[in-house]
């Protein structure tokens, strides 16, 4: 690579295209995630026509996996299993009568109670809105606010949509005014939009949007959503959806903050090769026997620790994104081991999967997903829980997780800028495309995610103020527009160079992998070039440590 | 948040222009009332909350525009209503004959589950002025030929019956919606084992 800094400028794009030959740092034959793109898959949805906005559900993997525990089991049981699983919430208590009924009026007293509350400190100046309404226009869910009071907005909302479907045979996708966009998805029964004045593009929001639709679907299962609004499209969905807020309200500031969801990946927790082999191990040993386990997942602080799967099942990121995000916001789960149904949309969006969900112990703040077609496992699983944490104690893997968790200075992977030696470079994030995993230099603890939600408690205000020191969100920030241009549709680059001021960023994607560092300013392109080359040397050293570079199964 | 007991309305307002759409809704919501007359473009809407039998309820009201116009707004407007409030004007006989046509409209664009039962409610407005041209028989005589839908004859200058009829048009739509969810608590849960529907199934499935 030293020749490079001879060559002409064509030829510096080229050169670290030979080392990607040699170099893709993370890459192994099997994955257990799907490798994605996920925003080829988002801007398929941009450009989907007005007919396939109707969701149709597609056979069941679920069905698949079950019907073959049947076939190689003759499990009675299971056959005998109709799930009768109950919806999670449910409105028992309404009065059967209306009769002797006193109706009484509440404050209505102005004209523009509406108006003014579209004003209100609650909703103006915020960077990005979201909104969830049926396509009755009934409000569901909005982040800031109380959606009640937003049925106005959100009858015009409807019209809007409504009325570029109807006259125009066409979908509405976006409003762009000068410094604000609304990105409207229709998908099924329920209508999402964004309105934000932050940088991200119409398809990073349509991302976000469909994530959304995912949450709710995990929640009810697609089948159920689209039943539940053919048989009555007047459903006020906020009923079954109570105490689900809670779980959009953290995706929405999860997804702004970290870069797995910009790059449609997975962050693992670095380990010793080691340590992560006797978890696994601790796992596969103690659960081989148990036919209907799907997915064991181990994961601390929205990183992937281990998964084990069963033979043939991969799981996409943005289920398991989806999980993270389940775990992050209970803090139920803490104290009590949970018994809970799951639905993983893009595994299996017609059904429940149900889920054992149990932190290893109260020193290890790892948490393990034990996930079956089986809906009474839960004895069985919480054995194999209790052995696989005992296994993993013994085998001293909660130190070892400790540590990365608590980002022990000793381990290299703690602060790799250090250890890779140059200095010019401030921040970078590494996406191995076949394995769907991402390395950051400096990941956003879930602490600090924390502290970020609390110091924007009254949420998600534009604030001017001048940024001294950047972290991690502040860089991925930054990169938006790099990975938008990367993964455009139409004329997507390869390598982008850019300076600044501020800083120089370069942003680079190959058939393996997806780069993006940011250096110093004045940062020479030959130089950079160099130092990317001696990143992807070290990320390549340390992969076994801070991938998960094997797929292993029940 | 305890939106356990929140349920939102959707409750549409049809009926030729002029008649007094947009002031009944004014004065239900926010008690006032204004001679002049000012075209609704397009739509509007407002909302209030009501309570009936200790569930808040926030009505949604949609006030459509009556001139044909905007007719082609339809199936969006229309659609997952909860209940529909037709009004005609008193004096002025055309705007009552033109409700059955509102009516089978609203029926055909919605296409409710159950047609029959659908809440409406007819308000016969402007009973404040003197020149009344449809009598109080006649409007009720149609009510009766539909189903019985609930008359009332109202004046939104006079704040007349405006309170009533709302009540008995929040009523009904949760008599609906209470209706509804005593036959309907999603029985039939997922059938996890359906057929295999010929996915392919390779020699290597089992699940050790």
């Amino acid at each position: 690579m030293a020749s490079t800094s001879n060559d002409n400028v064509p030829q510096h794009m080229n050169a670290p295209e030979n080392a990607s030959d040699e170099l893709e740092p993370g890459a192994c034959h099997d994955s257990i995630l799907n490798p994605t793109d996920s925003f080829e898959e988002f801007a398929s949805e941009m450009s989907s026509s007005l007919r396939e906005t109707c969701l149709t559900t597609k056979s069941s993997t679920i069905s698949e996996i079950q019907s073959e525990i049947l076939e190689t089991a003759e499990d009675p049981k299971l056959k005998a299993a109709k799930s009768s699983d109950d919806l999670q919430t449910k409105d028992g208590s309404m009065s059967a009568s209306a009769s002797n009924s006193n109706l009484i009026e509440e404050n209505g007293d102005d004209t523009d109670d509406d108006k003014d509350y579209l004003q209100s400190p609650e909703l103006v100046n915020k960077e990005k809105h979201v909104f969830i309404l049926s396509t009755a226009g009934k409000p569901i869910y909005s982040r800031y606010g109380n959606e009640d009071k937003l049925a106005g907005l959100c009858g015009v909302i409807q019209a809007l949509v409504s009325v570029i479907e109807e006259q125009n045979q066409d979908i509405l996708r976006f409003i762009n005014t000068k410094d604000c966009k609304a990105v409207f998805l229709v998908k099924g029964p329920l209508i999402l939009v964004a309105v934000s004045k932050s940088n991200e593009s119409e398809t990073q929001l349509v991302l976000q949007l469909t994530y959304a639709f995912n949450q709710i679907v995990s929640l009810l299962t697609l089948t159920q959503l689209n039943r539940i609004f053919e048989q009555r499209r007047n459903y006020d969905l906020r009923r079954l959806l109570a105490g689900a807020e809670r779980l959009i309200d953290h995706l929405l500031v999860f997804m702004e903050k970290d870069p797995a969801f910009l790059l449609g990946a997975v962050r693992c927790l670095p380990l010793p090769e080691k340590a992560r082999e006797n978890i696994t191990n601790a796992i596969t040993t103690t659960c081989h026997k148990i036919r209907d386990l799907v997915f064991a997942i181990m994961i601390a602080g929205n990183q992937l620790i281990t998964l084990v799967r069963m033979k043939k099942y991969t799981l996409h990121p943005s289920d398991i994104h989806l999980l993270f995000n389940l775990i992050r916001s209970s803090e139920s789960f803490k104290t009590a081991e949970s018994w809970t149904p799951i639905c993983l949309p893009k595994f299996d969006a017609t059904g429940f999967l149900h889920g054992h969900v149990s932190y290893i112990s109260e020193d290890c703040q790892a948490c393990l997903l034990l996930l079956t077609v089986q809906r009474d496992a839960f004895t069985t699983l919480s054995q194999a829980k209790h052995t696989i944490a005992e296994k993993m104690r013994r085998a001293n893997c909660l130190v070892a997780i400790n540590n990365a968790l608590n980002r022990n200075e000793e381990l290299s992977t703690t602060k790799p800028l250090k250890h890779i030696g140059i200095p010019e470079i401030r921040h970078f994030m590494y996406k191995c495309k076949s394995t769907a995993q991402l390395f950051s230099s400096d990941p956003i603890s879930l602490d600090r995610l924390q502290d970020y939600r609390l110091r924007h408690k009254e949420g998600g205000d534009i604030v001017d103020k001048k940024i001294t020191k950047l972290s991690d969100i502040d860089y991925v920030r930054n990169y938006r527009k790099f990975c938008n241009q990367i993964h455009c549709v139409a004329t997507p680059a390869k390598l982008i160079f850019r300076s600044s001021s501020q800083d120089t960023i370069l942003s680079w994607v190959t058939n393996g992998f997806e780069l993006y560092v940011t250096f110093d300013p004045l940062m020479e392109k030959d130089h950079a070039i160099k130092a990317v080359d001696r990143l992807l040397r070290w990320i390549k050293k340390e992969e076994e440590r801070i991938f998960i570079m094997n797929a292993p199964t029940f | 948040m305890s939106s356990r007991k929140k349920l939102l309305l959707k409750v549409i307002i049809l009926g030729d222009s002029g008649v007094g759409k947009t002031s009944l809704m004014n004065q239900f919501v926010n008690k006032k009332f204004s001679n002049q007359y000012k075209a609704t473009i397009g739509a509007d809407f407002l909302t209030k909350e009501v309570i009936v039998d200790d569930r808040i309820v926030t009505m949604q009201i949609w006030d459509t525009a009556g001139q044909e116009r905007f007719q082609s707004l339809g199936v969006a407007f229309y659609r997952g209503a909860d209940c529909c409030v037709l009004v005609f004007d008193v004096t002025a006989p055309n705007t009552f004959k033109s409700l059955e046509s509102w009516r089978d409209e609203f029926l055909i664009q919605a296409s409710p589950r159950d047609p029959d039962n659908f809440p409406f409610v007819i308000l016969g407005n402007k009973v404040d002025l003197d020149n009344r041209a449809v009598s109080v028989k006649r409007g009720q005589q149609w009510c009766q030929s539909k189903n019985d839908i609930p008359y009332f004859e109202t004046s939104a200058k006079e704040a007349v019956n405006v309170e009533l009829a709302f009540q008995t048009i929040a009523r009904n739509a949760l008599a609906q919606e209470t209706e509804a969810e005593l036959y309907n608590e999603f029985p039939d849960q997922i059938k996890l084992n359906a057929n295999d529907n010929g996915r392919n199934r390779d020699g290597d499935n089992c699940a050790c």
